[in-house]
C-alpha cells in the first residue's frame, strides 16, 4: 500500500514537473534561502556557509545561497519546517543530518520522513569519535569496557542529545561490547558535551571528528576510536571500533548534504542535482574546508538516495531494541 | 487604595487563575512523564500563587494595578484592530513591505493630532510613511537580504 | 605587554578602517530590533571570507563589542531590547528618555559600556589562563544553582508586588517549556503549529518590551501634543563622565558581575545586565529610585553587558570550546582561514590573536566616541510625535521579529505576547520577571536533568547537587537573596512606588 501511494506521489510529480517545465527555464531567478537546522555557528552551520559560497558564481547556480537558522530540539523544528511549511519551488533548500533526522522519524512525534525529503547531493561525512579528557586514566577502548564491565551503567559519556549521530554511536558501542553506559545527552550540543569531556564532569564522551581533532590540537582530549569502517586522514594515528575488536559500522557518521522539500519540480531537482555537486568540488570550497578541519566527502544524488535507504533499514533494526 | 476596580482585578486574576490550572492538569497528564517533570514544577507553583493573586483579588487586597479604564479601551481599540489585522493576517497575505506601509498610514491618520481636513497634513502622512517605507527596505531587503513573504503587487 | 606590541598593526590604513567599519555597522545593526549581536556577527562572516585573517577578525572583534552595546540605543530609545542583555537598560533607560533626559541616559551608556568592556577585554588579556579553570568550574549542578539564583532575583525585579513578580516568572518559566523540550525531544504545550519551535527569546523581548508600549500610545488617543511636548534635555558630555564616576558603585557592581558571570558558558551575556541590575538596586540606598529613570540602573546594566564581552572569549581561546553563540560564530570565523583556537594560539598566530584583542579595546573606545557624537542628537526621537512612534515601533516590532529566522510564527508570537503583556501590566504584573523566568527556564531545567542523570549513573542526586565549594556557594548566595527579599517585603510591604510615579 505504502508502496503503491509512493508510486502514484512519483507519477503525480513527474507529471506537474513536466507540465511546469517551462516555467522553470530560467531558475533560478532569484537568491536562494538553505535553511540549517542548527545554530549559527555550529558546525553544521560553518560547513553549509562554506560549500554554498561560490553558489553565486555563472558556472554555479549564477545565484547566492542565504543560509537561515531554524535551531532547536536537536534539528526538529528546523525539518518540521521544511517538511510542513517551506514551499517547494525550489528556492527553499534544506540541510540534512544523516542519521540525525532519520533516527528522529523512526522514533516518532516529527512531521518529517525520508519520504518528505529529496536529496540533492552530500558534501560532508564526519565520522563519531570517542574521546576523554587529556588526563584520563583511560588509554584505548579496552580501558573504558573494562570500566564499564566493572560498574555497570556507570561509565558517564557525553553526546549532542538523543537520536543524533552520537546516541547513534552510543547505542551501537553499548551493543557491541555488551555492557551498559550511561549516555548523557548535552542541551548545548557537540560543543557542551565537549565541554562536560575537558571538564571532567563525565569519564568521556562520543564527539565530532572534526571538533575532536581540534581539541587534541589544543591538548585538552584524547582520542579512543573512531565510530566508521576505516581510518581517517586527520587522525590516522586512531584506530576504529572495528580494529578494536567492536563490531561497529558506519551508522552514526554524520552526512552532511542538500536537500528539497518533497514536491518540488523534477527539472529544478535535476539542475540542483547536476550543479550542486560541481559546486562542492570548487578548490576554494576544499581548501577552506580543509582548513577548517571539517572532512568532505561528495556523493550525488543517487549514491545519497541509496545511503538514506540503507541507513532507514540499519538505524531501524539499531533502535527497534530501545 | 479602594480606586483600583476590583470586579476587573477578579475577571483578570481568574483569568490567569485558569490558566495556571489547565497548565497544571495538561502538565500532570501528559505523556512521557520523565519530560514533564520540570513543567509539573512550575505549573504547581504557578497555580498556587494564581489561586492565591485571585483570593486576594476577591477580598479586594489587590494593591497594584490600576485596571482599565473605559476612555482608554475606545481609545485603543481602532488601533489595537490595525495590530491584530496587521500581525496576523495582512503582513503574510499582502506581503510585508504593502501591509506595512497601509497598517502605518492608518494608525498615522487615527492618531495624528493634526486635523483632518487640511491636505497639507494628508502629504505629510504620506511622505512620512514613504521614509519609513524607505528605510525598512534599504536595511531589511537590501542590506540584511531577509526574505519576506511574496508581495501582493508583485 | 605583548598586545602593545600588536597594537600598530590595528592603525595600518587599511585594518583601522575596517575597524571604523565594523564598529559604526555594529552600532547600527545592534540598534535594529531583531538583530542579536550573534546574528550580527554571523551576518559579517562572508565578509571576511575574501579578507586576510588579521582584517577579517578585526573587523568581527569591533562588530562584536559595538553590537553589545549597539542593542542599548533601541533599548533607550524604543524600549525595544535589542537583545536579552539589553533588558535591564530598557527599565531605567527608556523612563529617562521620555522624561527628555535621553541624551544623558545615551551618553551613560556608552562611557559605562566602555568601561566595563575595557575592564573585561583587560582580563582577557592578563587573566586568560586563570578564567578559564573558573569557566571550567560550572557543571551541571553548579549552572542549576545558578539558575534558581537567577529565579530568586525574580520576585523583586521590577516589579511593585512581589507575588505578582513571582507570578510573573512562573508564566516566564513556563513559556520556556513550549515546543520539544531539548533533551528527549518530546512535545510539550504546542497549541498552535506557531508554536512547535518554541517560543524563541528575541521576538518574545520585542513583543513583551514594545507592544505594550505601542497600545499605551493608542490609549491616549488623538489628545493634543502641546499638552506634553517632551523638551530634550541637552547634557554635556563632561557631566556624563563626572556623573559616572560619582556613581562608582554602580559601576563597579555592573563591571564586576559582568565580568565573572560572563565567563560561564551559555549563561552569561544572557542573564549579566539583569543580575547586575538588581544588585546594584539591593545594595544602592536609593533602592526605590531604580525603575524610574535612575541614573545607576543604565550605568549597572551597560557595564555589566558589555564587561561579559572579553571573558565570554576565554573558553574559546584557550579551549577551544566556544562558550556562547557568539562565540561560536567567531570560532567560524577563525577557522574559515585554518586557525585552531587554544593554547597555541597565541604562540602560533600571535599576528592574529593580538590584532583581534586590541580591534576590540580600540573598538571600545571608537564606539564609545561615535556614541556620544549621536547621543544628543539620537535622543530627540523621545520627541517624535506619539501617532509616528507608535506605528514605527510596531512596523519594526513585526520586521524585526520576522527575520530573526524568517518565521511568520515569530510574528504571532511576538504579538499575541505583547497584546497579553499590555492587559498584564495594568494588573500589576511586569514584563522583566517574565523575560527572565523565560531565558532561565532551560538553563534551570537542561542542567537540572542532565545533573540527574550523571548523578544517577554515579553518585546519587544528593550527593551530586550538594557537594563542592561552588555549589555550596551558590546555595548560600541563593538562601541569602531569599531572605532579603522576605525581609524587604516584611518591613515595608511595598506597594507601590513605581506604578503611581509613572502613571
Amino acid at each position: 500500500m505504502k508502496k503503491w501511494i509512493a508510486g502514484a506521489v512519483i507519477a503525480l510529480t513527474a507529471m506537474t514537473g513536466t507540465a511546469m517545465a517551462e516555467g522553470h527555464g530560467d531558475y533560478p531567478e532569484r537568491p536562494i534561502m538553505m535553511m540549517v537546522s542548527y545554530g549559527a555557528g555550529g558546525a553544521t552551520d560553518f560547513q553549509a556557509r562554506i560549500v554554498t559560497m561560490t553558489a553565486g558564481n555563472e558556472d554555479a547556480l549564477n545565484m547566492p545561497v542565504a543560509i537561515l537558522n531554524k535551531s532547536g530540539a536537536g534539528g526538529r523544528v528546523g525539518w518540521n519546517w521544511l517538511a510542513t511549511q517551506a514551499d517547494a519551488d525550489g528556492y527553499t533548500l534544506g540541510a540534512y543530518n544523516v542519521p540525525h533526522f532519520i533516527a528522529q522519524s523512526i522514533e516518532g512525534g516529527v512531521s518529517y520522513s525520508t519520504d518528505s525529503f529529496e536529496p540533492i547531493a552530500n558534501w560532508g561525512a564526519d565520522p563519531a569519535v570517542f574521546v576523554v579528557g587529556a588526563d584520563s586514566e583511560f588509554n584505548s577502548m579496552e580501558d573504558v569496557i573494562a570500566y564499564a564491565t566493572a560498574n555497570p551503567g556507570g561509565l558517564t559519556f557525553s553526546g549532542a542529545g538523543l537520536f543524533v549521530g552520537h546516541h547513534i554511536a552510543a547505542l551501537q558501542l553499548e551493543k557491541a561490547a555488551g555492557v551498559q553506559l550511561a549516555y548523557i545527552p548535552n542541551n548545548a550540543g557537540g560543543a557542551g558535551a565537549m565541554r562536560a569531556v575537558i571538564a571532567g564532569e563525565v569519564l568521556g564522551g562520543v564527539n565530532n571528528l572534526s571538533d575532536a581533532f581540534r581539541a587534541r590540537e589544543a591538548g585538552t582530549v584524547k582520542i579512543l576510536g573512531v565510530f566508521d569502517v576505516e581510518r581517517n586522514s586527520f587522525i590516522d594515528d586512531v584506530p576504529t571500533m572495528m580494529e578494536q575488536g567492536y563490531e561497529i559500522d558506519n551508522a552514526s557518521v554524520n552526512y552532511r548534504g542538500v536537500m528539497v522539500p518533497a514536491g518540488t519540480p523534477q527539472p529544478i531537482i535535476d539542475h540542483l542535482a547536476a550543479i550542486v555537486p560541481t559546486m562542492f568540488e570548487n578548490g576554494r570550497v576544499a581548501s577552506r574546508m580543509e582548513a577548517g578541519g571539517s572532512p568532505m566527502h561528495i556523493m550525488n544524488r543517487d549514491e545519497v538516495l541509496e545511503m538514506w535507504a540503507q541507513r532507514q533499514v540499519t538505524l531501524e533494526a539499531l533502535l527497534a531494541d530501545l | 487604595m479602594s480606586d483600583l476596580p476590583r470586579t476587573q482585578h477578579i475577571i483578570a486574576s481568574g483569568a490567569i487563575a485558569a490558566i495556571g490550572m489547565t497548565v497544571a492538569y495538561i502538565s500532570y497528564t501528559q505523556e512521557p512523564a520523565g519530560a514533564f517533570v520540570f513543567p509539573r514544577l512550575i505549573a504547581t507553583v504557578f497555580a498556587v500563587l494564581a489561586i492565591w493573586t485571585f483570593a486576594k483579588a476577591v477580598l479586594g487586597r489587590t494593591k497594584v494595578g490600576q485596571g482599565l479604564s473605559g476612555s482608554d479601551m475606545r481609545n485603543l481599540l481602532p488601533g489595537l484592530i490595525v495590530t491584530l489585522v496587521y500581525a496576523f493576517w495582512a503582513a503574510k497575505e499582502l506581503g510585508f513591505y504593502t501591509a506595512t506601509t497601509i497598517a502605518f498610514f492608518i494608525l498615522l491618520t487615527l492618531y495624528d493630532p493634526a486635523p483632518h481636513n487640511a491636505p497639507k497634513t494628508w502629504i505629510k502622512r504620506v511622505l512620512i510613511t514613504a521614509g519609513f517605507m524607505a528605510v525598512m527596505y534599504g536595511l531589511f531587503a537590501m542590506l540584511l537580504n531577509v526574505f519576506t513573504p511574496r508581495e501582493i503587487f508583485s | 605587554m605583548e598586545f602593545l606590541f600588536y597594537m600598530g598593526d590595528v592603525f595600518t590604513p587599511i585594518n583601522f578602517g575596517l575597524l571604523l567599519l565594523g564598529t559604526i555597522g555594529g552600532l547600527i545593526l545592534g540598534a535594529t530590533p531583531g538583530l542579536s549581536p550573534t546574528m550580527t556577527v554571523a551576518l559579517m562572516i562572508p565578509f571576511t571570507f575574501k579578507l586576510e585573517p588579521q582584517q577579517g577578525l578585526i573587523l568581527l572583534g569591533a562588530a562584536y563589542t559595538s553590537t553589545v552595546a549597539g542593542g542599548a540605543v533601541s533599548a533607550i530609545l524604543l524600549k525595544i531590547p535589542g537583545a536579552p542583555a539589553n533588558i535591564a537598560t530598557t527599565l531605567d533607560g527608556h523612563t529617562m528618555a521620555q522624561n527628555g533626559q535621553g541624551a544623558k541616559a545615551l551618553q551613560l551608556s556608552f562611557i559605562a559600556s566602555a568601561i566595563g568592556g575595557l575592564f573585561g577585554v583587560f582580563l582577557l588579556i592578563f587573566l586568560t589562563p586563570v578564567l578559564a579553570t573558573w569557566a571550567l568550574a560550572f557543571g551541571p549542578s553548579e549552572l542549576f544553582w545558578l539558575a534558581i539564583l537567577g529565579v530568586t532575583v525574580i520576585g523583586t525585579l521590577d516589579s511593585s508586588s512581589v507575588v505578582k513578580g513571582l507570578l510573573s516568572g512562573c508564566i516566564g518559566l513556563w513559556l520556556a517549556t513550549i515546543g520539544f523540550d531539548d533533551i528527549m525531544g518530546a512535545q510539550r504545550f504546542i497549541f498552535h503549529p506557531a508554536l512547535g519551535g518554541g517560543i524563541n527569546v528575541i521576538p518574545a523581548l520585542i513583543g513583551l518590551f514594545a507592544i505594550p508600549q505601542v497600545i499605551s500610545m493608542f490609549a491616549k488617543g488623538r489628545a493634543n501634543v502641546d499638552a506634553e511636548i517632551i523638551t530634550v534635555q541637552r547634557h554635556p558630555i563632561g557631566a556624563a563622565f563626572r556623573e559616572i564616576f560619582n556613581r562608582k558603585r554602580a559601576l563597579g557592581i555592573g563591571t564586576a558581575v559582568g565580568s565573572i558571570i560572563g565567563l560561564i558558558p551559555g549563561v552569561g551575556g544572557q542573564i549579566a545586565g539583569l543580575v547586575a541590575y538588581d544588585q546594584s538596586k539591593k545594595m544602592s540606598p536609593e533602592a526605590d529610585k531604580f525603575g524610574t529613570g535612575h541614573p545607576e540602573g543604565v550605568i549597572a546594566a551597560e557595564s555589566a553587558n558589555n564587561a561579559m564581552v572579553g571573558p565570554s572569549l576565554v573558553p574559546l581561546l584557550t579551549l577551544s570550546i566556544p562558550g556562547s553563540p557568539t562565540a561560536a560564530v567567531l570560532l567560524g570565523g577563525l577557522l574559515i582561514h585554518g586557525i585552531f583556537p587554544g593554547p597555541a594560539l597565541f604562540t602560533q598566530y600571535p599576528q592574529v590573536v593580538w590584532p583581534f584583542i586590541n580591534s576590540m579595546l580600540i573598538g571600545q573606545i571608537l564606539m564609545c566616541v561615535f556614541g556620544l557624537m549621536i547621543a544628543g542628537w539620537a535622543a530627540n526621537v523621545a520627541r517624535v510625535p506619539r501617532a509616528v512612534m507608535a506605528a514605527v515601533v510596531l512596523g519594526l516590532a513585526v520586521f524585526g521579529s520576522y527575520s530573526v529566522q524568517n518565521s511568520m510564527g515569530d510574528v504571532y508570537v511576538m504579538a499575541s505576547l505583547g497584546l497579553a503583556m499590555h492587559f498584564l501590566e495594568r494588573f500589576g504584573f511586569s514584563a522583566a520577571p517574565l523575560v527572565l523566568g523565560l531565558i532561565l527556564g532551560p538553563i534551570a531545567e537542561a542542567n537540572f536533568m542532565q545533573g540527574a542523570m550523571i548523578a544517577n549513573a554515579t553518585v546519587g542526586q544528593m550527593t551530586y547537587f550538594f557537594t563542592g565549594w561552588l555549589n555550596w556557594l551558590l546555595i548560600v548566595i541563593v538562601i541569602a537573596s531569599i531572605s532579603y527579599s522576605v525581609w524587604m517585603e516584611l518591613r515595608q510591604r511595598r506597594y507601590t512606588t513605581k506604578e503611581d510615579a509613572s502613571a
